[in-house]
């Protein structure tokens, strides 16, 4: 069975081949039929992989050390790509299936220009065949085949961490789609508004994904890792926010680019960095040269052929920038204070963030190379990362209705007056009545203020209240989002200042008091799962009328030899009450379990705010007709 | 195995907070600040390592004596070197380069920015945007 597999992986890296070969000699429809088949191929030497995790097939060196009999189906079969083989496997189908899909979906009339766009496409799907085939093969064999397996990392054994990795690789090389459309573009010597039109709908393919892999990876640290926090500035959490501000900063240039002409250089820039910051973030996880609290699957050695797959993509793409970007040229003329005086100052902010959080991550690394050991923190990137995005958050509601070449700023004095009474508001009330600290009242104005903006801004498009849904699914894409952003800013802003955070040792029936709740610990129980044991915390905890019972675990996996920690969540409408169970202590003379407990007020907001972003990525790609 | 499980993560002393609530507030930022130094990414606060929990410990007793923000990280620099700091020191050419980065890099992006408008003409059409 795996020998099939591994031999149909053969044919789809022939298959790549011909879709390059093929596609860069403008033949359209054999790259097309090569990508198809190429697709077809991988998903079933895929599938044999996904078959051999199911029935737990240990002659195959990879399940044999990711895998285990014991574990729940649904974490075998996601056992597939919770190691670096299978996970390489995942991101060369997923380069595939986009070739495929692009086969099938594109239609601009351009036949040259697409047959290029399916050959880049399957040039970047034969190097991610020939490393997974030659560098990194998932379809070795073990000889003799163990009794059992060696398990998977046991903090992975969880739902929301069983669909990051395919969402997240759905966004990275859903770029390489873009990265391909960008050279096509470039070869083609054509960055215009049809062009802008294939690019747009391939971005929001990829960054909607790769939002919604982000918040589940950040939903699964929140809520497995049990220290209360949703982002921890964490180099490898840092390697997917940069691909996606970058993507993004595409999104709303290759706006300018569709509508005007104009930004076609640096969409197509922009295009090609989208894809590199996807490879430099699976390299600087996979390589393990960044040390990090989730680094999973490492191997210096791959890192070193993952570098230098990035550095040849880059020079040949950035070759071609140079080559041919200086011919392409925005004619539309345009001053500093319009729509696309907006969208380069959007672009201008989102590009220093990303190269912000790319010092952040990198400094410590160089510091090394120079003999110094250092860390840089959360709190470098509350002092630079924040302050340089809020400047963009605090413009964007006064911007997003600019006119494009020249906007009138006849109504700045009234967008002021409503900033101002608006902070002045927050303001109060914040420190008068809610007793929260003024950077968290400014937080919940700019919050508001987004969320304001965007509505206006709907209301100002559909002219009438009437007209609201009809206008185009674009505005609605472009309003939900907005008004995501806000609500993220709100959630983020008040879990950050005003989060509760406690210790409390509790002995059987004692209680404890924590963020105004009353907490007694019933009892502590040893439960066993399938694969582990745990001790069981049941803790009820009443505040006013409100009772609720709180059961976090401690888990132990023994085949893995590592202990989890199973938070329990309550949801009290303003924010979860969050206990995880800790160590077990003597503490004057008893025996005592001790809880972190914190209060998380507004979490949701963050979580809530992602989903409406990736809500209103998904109805820009809907298309109609005219 | 199991025994030897849970006698491993049986400790003595518990986290105890301060009796003011400020102070506490501002020795939980602290932590949350300072670098584990037998984790691979952690702060103290988040820690369970034995010497987290010293850390945790001693901060608190910082605070509580009065020591500044400031002393309670010289402190623990002089102690574990600048490792253990995970708001970097700016008062050297890298920490410079390192904080004064991003914001030097927004100003040459702005100004490259306001030139590239700049060089543009004078009669400009005024188009309202129907779709994005």
């Amino acid at each position: 069975m795996i020998e099939a597999g591994h031999f149909a992986a053969f044919l789809a890296l022939g298959a790549a081949l011909a879709q390059t070969i093929f596609g860069l000699k403008g033949d359209r429809r054999w790259a097309g039929m090569s990508a198809v088949t190429g697709f077809g191929l991988m998903a079933f030497s895929f599938l044999t992989l996904v078959h051999a995790f199911a029935v737990s097939d240990f002659s195959l060196l990879l399940v044999a050390n990711n895998s285990h009999t014991l574990k729940p189906m649904l974490y075998k079969i996601a056992g597939t790509w919770g190691n670096h083989e299978g996970s390489m496997a995942l991101w060369a189908l997923v380069t595939f299936a986009f070739g495929a899909a692009a086969a099938a979906l594109m239609k601009t009339g351009r036949v040259n220009f697409e047959a290029h766009a399916l050959g880049v496409q399957g040039f970047l799907t034969a190097g991610a065949m020939g490393y997974l085939l030659f560098a990194s093969s998932p379809y070795l064999r073990l000889d003799p085949a163990p009794f059992q397996g060696a398990g998977l990392n046991p903090l992975l054994q969880d739902p929301a961490l069983s669909f990051h990795p395919p969402m997240l690789y759905l966004g990275y090389v859903g770029y390489s789609f873009v990265f391909a459309l960008a050279a096509a573009g470039m070869m083609d010597g054509r960055i215009d508004r049809v062009w802008a039109k294939e690019a747009r709908r391939w971005s929001l393919a990829a960054f909607v994904p790769l939002t919604l892999g982000i918040a589940l990876g950040s939903y699964w640290a929140y809520y497995e890792l049990g220290w209360g926090g949703w982002w921890f500035w964490d180099p490898v959490e840092n390697a997917s926010l940069m691909p996606w501000l970058i993507g993004a900063a595409l999104l709303h240039s290759v706006i300018v680019t569709e509508k005007r002409e104009n930004f076609a250089a640096w969409t197509a820039l922009l295009s090609v960095l989208a894809f590199l910051f996807s490879i430099m973030g699976a390299f600087l996880v996979r390589s393990g040269v960044l040390t990090s609290v989730h680094a999973f699957a490492v191997d210096p050695e791959r890192g070193t052929i993952l570098l230098f797959g990035l550095m040849v993509y880059g020079v040949l793409a950035l070759g071609l920038f140079v080559w041919r970007g200086p011919s392409l040229k925005g004619a539309k003329p345009w001053l500093i204070v319009s729509r696309e005086g907006a969208l380069m100052a959007n672009n201008i902010v989102l590009i220093v963030a990303a190269l912000t959080v790319l010092l952040g991550t990198l400094f410590p690394l160089m510091a090394e190379a120079a003999g110094r050991t250092m860390s840089v923190g959360e709190p470098y990137f509350r002092l630079t990362f924040v302050p340089i995005l809020a400047v963009l958050l605090v413009l964007l509601p006064v911007a997003q209705n600019w006119a494009w070449g020249k906007a009138d700023l006849k109504q700045w004095t009234r967008w002021a007056i409503a900033g101002a009474a608006l902070v002045a508001v927050f303001a109060a009330l914040g420190i008068g009545i809610w007793k929260i600290s003024l950077g968290a009242a400014f937080g919940l104005a700019l919050g508001v203020w987004l969320i304001g903006g965007a509505l206006w801004e709907l209301r100002r498009r559909a002219v009438t209240l009437k007209r609201v849904f009809r206008v185009s699914p674009r505005v609605w894409g472009m309003t939900l989002a907005h008004m995501g952003i806000g609500l993220f800013i709100i959630g983020a802003v008040i879990e950050t200042t005003e989060r509760y955070e406690t210790t409390v040792a509790l002995a059987e029936g004692g209680s404890g008091e924590a963020a105004g709740w009353t907490l007694t610990l019933e009892d502590v129980r040893s439960i066993e799962g399938p694969n582990w044991y745990a001790d069981k915390a049941v803790l009820t905890a009443v505040k006013g009328g409100v009772t609720t019972v709180l059961q976090p675990m401690k888990r132990y996996y023994p085949a893995a030899r590592m202990p989890t920690t199973e938070t329990a969540i309550f949801k009290t409408g303003t924010g979860d009450l969050y206990a995880a169970l800790g160590e077990q202590r003597v503490v004057d003379g008893q025996a005592r379990w001790v809880f972190r407990v914190y209060f998380n007020p507004l979490i949701d907001f963050v979580y809530f705010g992602v989903l409406l972003i990736g809500l209103g990525g998904c109805l820009s790609m809907v298309k109609v007709k005219r | 195995m199991k025994a030897l499980f849970l006698s491993l993560v049986i400790a003595l002393a518990a986290d105890v907070p301060l009796d003011n609530p400020a102070e506490e507030a501002r020795a939980q930022a602290l932590m949350r600040e300072l670098r584990c130094v037998a984790c691979e990414n952690e702060p103290v606060s988040q820690s369970a390592a034995p010497i987290a929990e010293d850390m945790r410990t001693r901060i608190r007793e910082m605070v509580g004596e009065g020591s500044t923000d400031q002393e309670v990280r010289d402190w623990f620099e002089s102690r574990y070197g600048e490792f253990v700091l995970f708001r970097p020191k700016g008062n050297n050419l890298s920490g410079m380069l390192l904080w004064l980065g991003p914001f030097l890099l927004l100003a040459i992006g702005g100004l490259i920015g306001f030139l590239t408008a700049r060089r543009k003409r004078t009669v400009v059409d005024q188009i309202e945007s129907e779709d994005v």
